[in-house]
């Protein structure tokens, strides 16, 4: 006998008797979400911009309390002479002025950001979902139902996007639900492609082939043990995705082609603002312009932040 | 390599079959025609009407006539709208204004962002650095309909120095906003993506030796380093191509430059159906064009990439 059972068991006494200290809780193991929160939490760009964006969320819910006016509302007094009557200002409670027509922006700026900040959630929610099943099923599978999913996608990828979505909007008429519907037919393409990469270098990993083994059903191994894996990657570039949802709503209504009076959402607006330059009613186009730009600044310093957090190369 | 061109034409023809059976499609499905929207016409008139344009025929017919009239005679067919043009002359006289504007923007936007990055990356961490990266971010959330107003803004109402839209055969003044508007977002994005991959490069094994070599710093930047730093930027400028023209759209409405994007918001707006098509297809063609250049381009640029 090398080990002397008594030592051991006089080891294993002290050891017990231990008050537990800071160090020990310091040991505990940290799971990757919570390294990647810490180093989140320490990037000051990705944290302001993480407040800067959930102010602009509150506002978007809460802010219409604030103000008498509402958005469809006509002020007729400002609609006489809204370069003067219509300009910001506490008095009239029009915060931040009102458009030709005698609307309060302030209300309609509200309006605009509750449909264009769910413009922007829809449509990466839907790219996160089917884009993330169909890649990881593809990348799963593999031979040739892969290559047959994969050829739909860049058939799909090379058909202008833009141009469909204005085809649709035109055909089947102009509201937000057919937005929503042709973003999210087009939305989960590079998503798709994404996840499939990823999904590929993880199958032949030991823990696939364990459960493959016991017998696992495919469908179960993708839901269960390829999605969580790629979770970090679908978190960064949904971030990502978002602010080009919003954009590209705000393309399309821009041009006259999205969201319908009295409903507005910030490229309607932006629009409006543009078009109405030449009157001197300035705050009508950068009031939208300023909630556009800082949402959207704010969506890739928090993307770049996942990034970093969630990228185990850069540690 | 040949092989490989081919395979990927072989595939361009279903997808342009694909949008042109989609179009189609999405007509026949959507409530009204193009010729019941301006006032009540007799349905004798109309089944007249939709007989001369061939309307009146079973999709999949109306798909083969409009199929086989593009391949044979390269015809997109007669414009719904205007009784007298054909797609392919309202085409031919957008495209050209598209083409002056996009190929400018196109030049800038490649050829400061790539400058522009490469010096960022070459004065890391220095004051240009961060100038050009804070610009980069800033660009990329100004996309030309935002670039465009803001434009006129400054450069017509305030400083009165451009006018405020129109072509009149393209002279310079009329040029310039529509190329700024439409190059920043991808200006910025080239930027970016440039500075990061130079920065990979740079700091990679083989320059390294080339420094200890004691090769001059032009010769290492220009002859080892430009080229693997250009791959992941190539593929940004196949993205930013098909960006611009589908910017144009925006470009032709707010500047009345008369483009191929405003004849085809009007032929949305009018159910023009063959206008619409004939744009949807040419863009599409043109995307696939593109995206096969890049990809010639990476293998010639990267030997170890075989197809």
């Amino acid at each position: 006998m090398l080990l002397n059972p008594k030592k051991i068991q006089q080891l294993a006494q002290n050891l017990a008797s231990l008050p537990p200290d800071e160090n020990s809780s310091e040991l505990k193991g940290r799971s990757l979400w919570q390294l990647a929160r810490a180093r989140f939490a320490r990037n000051r760009a990705a944290m302001i911009s993480l407040i800067a964006l959930l102010l602009i969320v509150i506002f978007s819910i809460v802010g219409s309390s604030l103000s008498p006016w509402d958005h469809e509302q006509i002020d007729w007094d400002a609609m006489a002479d809204v370069p003067m009557l219509g300009a910001p200002s506490i008095q009239s409670r029009h915060y931040f002025g009102t458009d030709d027509l005698g609307r309060d922006l302030y209300a309609r700026v509200i309006q605009g950001s509750q449909i264009s900040l769910m413009v922007g959630l829809i449509g990466s929610l839907i790219a996160v979902v089917v884009g993330t099943l169909y890649g990881a099923t593809a990348g799963y599978l593999g031979g040739r139902i892969d290559a047959l999913m994969m050829r739909s996608v860049d058939i799909l990828l090379a058909i202008p996007f833009m141009f469909v979505l204005i085809l649709l909007m035109v055909m089947f008429g102009r509201s937000i639900y057919m937005i929503f519907i042709g973003i999210g037919l087009l939305s989960w393409l590079d998503m798709s492609r994404i996840i499939r990469g990823q999904t590929l270098s993880l199958k032949n990993r030991e823990f696939i082939e364990a459960a493959r083994a016991i017998g696992v059903r495919p469908l179960t191994i993708i839901t269960r043990h390829i999605i969580p894996n790629v979770l970090g990657i679908v978190v960064v570039y949904a971030t990502l995705l978002v602010p080009g949802m919003i954009m590209t709503e705000s393309f399309i209504s821009f041009l006259g082609l999205g969201v319908q009076e009295p409903q507005t959402s910030w490229g309607a607006l932006i629009n409006e603002g543009a078009r109405s330059i030449q009157n001197g009613t300035l705050w009508q186009l950068l009031f939208p312009l300023a909630f556009f730009i800082v949402t959207l600044l704010s969506f890739y310093f928090i993307g770049d932040g996942l990034r970093d957090a969630l990228d185990p190369k850069d540690q | 390599m040949l092989s490989f061109i081919l395979r990927r034409l072989a595939i361009a023809i279903p997808t342009i079959l694909l949008i042109i059976t989609l179009s189609f499609v999405l007509m026949h499905a959507a409530p009204g025609g193009p010729f019941s929207a301006e006032r009540n016409l007799p349905p004798e008139v109309l089944a007249n009407i939709e007989q001369r344009y061939g309307l009146d025929k079973p999709l999949y017919q109306q798909i083969f006539v409009y199929v086989s009239g593009i391949v044979t005679e390269f015809d997109f067919g007669p414009s719904f709208k205007y009784k007298n043009q054909s797609v392919n002359d309202l085409i031919a006289s957008g495209f050209p204004v598209t083409l002056v504007y996009g190929f400018w923007s196109f030049v800038c936007a490649s050829v400061l962002g790539i400058s522009l990055g490469v010096i960022a990356a070459l004065k890391h961490n220095s004051w240009l650095d961060y100038a050009a990266t804070g610009s980069a971010i800033l660009g990329s959330v100004l996309p030309n309909f935002v670039m465009a107003p803001l434009l006129v803004l400054l450069f017509t109402v305030y400083l009165n120095w451009l006018p405020g839209g129109g072509w009149e055969g393209g002279q310079i003044q009329f040029i310039i906003m529509p190329v700024i508007a439409l190059a920043t977002s991808y200006l910025a994005g080239i930027t970016r993506i440039t500075r990061s991959s130079m920065l990979e490069v740079l700091g990679s094994n083989f320059i390294r030796s080339a420094r200890a070599k004691g090769l001059p710093a032009h010769h290492i930047i220009l002859r080892h380093a430009l080229k693997p730093a250009l791959l992941p930027v190539l593929t940004s400028l196949g993205l930013s191509f098909v960006g611009m023209i589908t910017g144009s759209v925006v470009i032709d409405q707010y500047f009345s430059t008369g483009g191929i994007g405003q004849h085809f918001v009007n032929a949305a707006l009018n159910r023009d159906y063959s206008v619409i098509m004939g744009v949807t297809i040419l863009v599409g063609s043109l995307t696939i064009l593109f995206n096969l250049l890049v990809e010639i381009l990476y293998a010639w640029i990267d030997p170890r990439i075989r197809y």
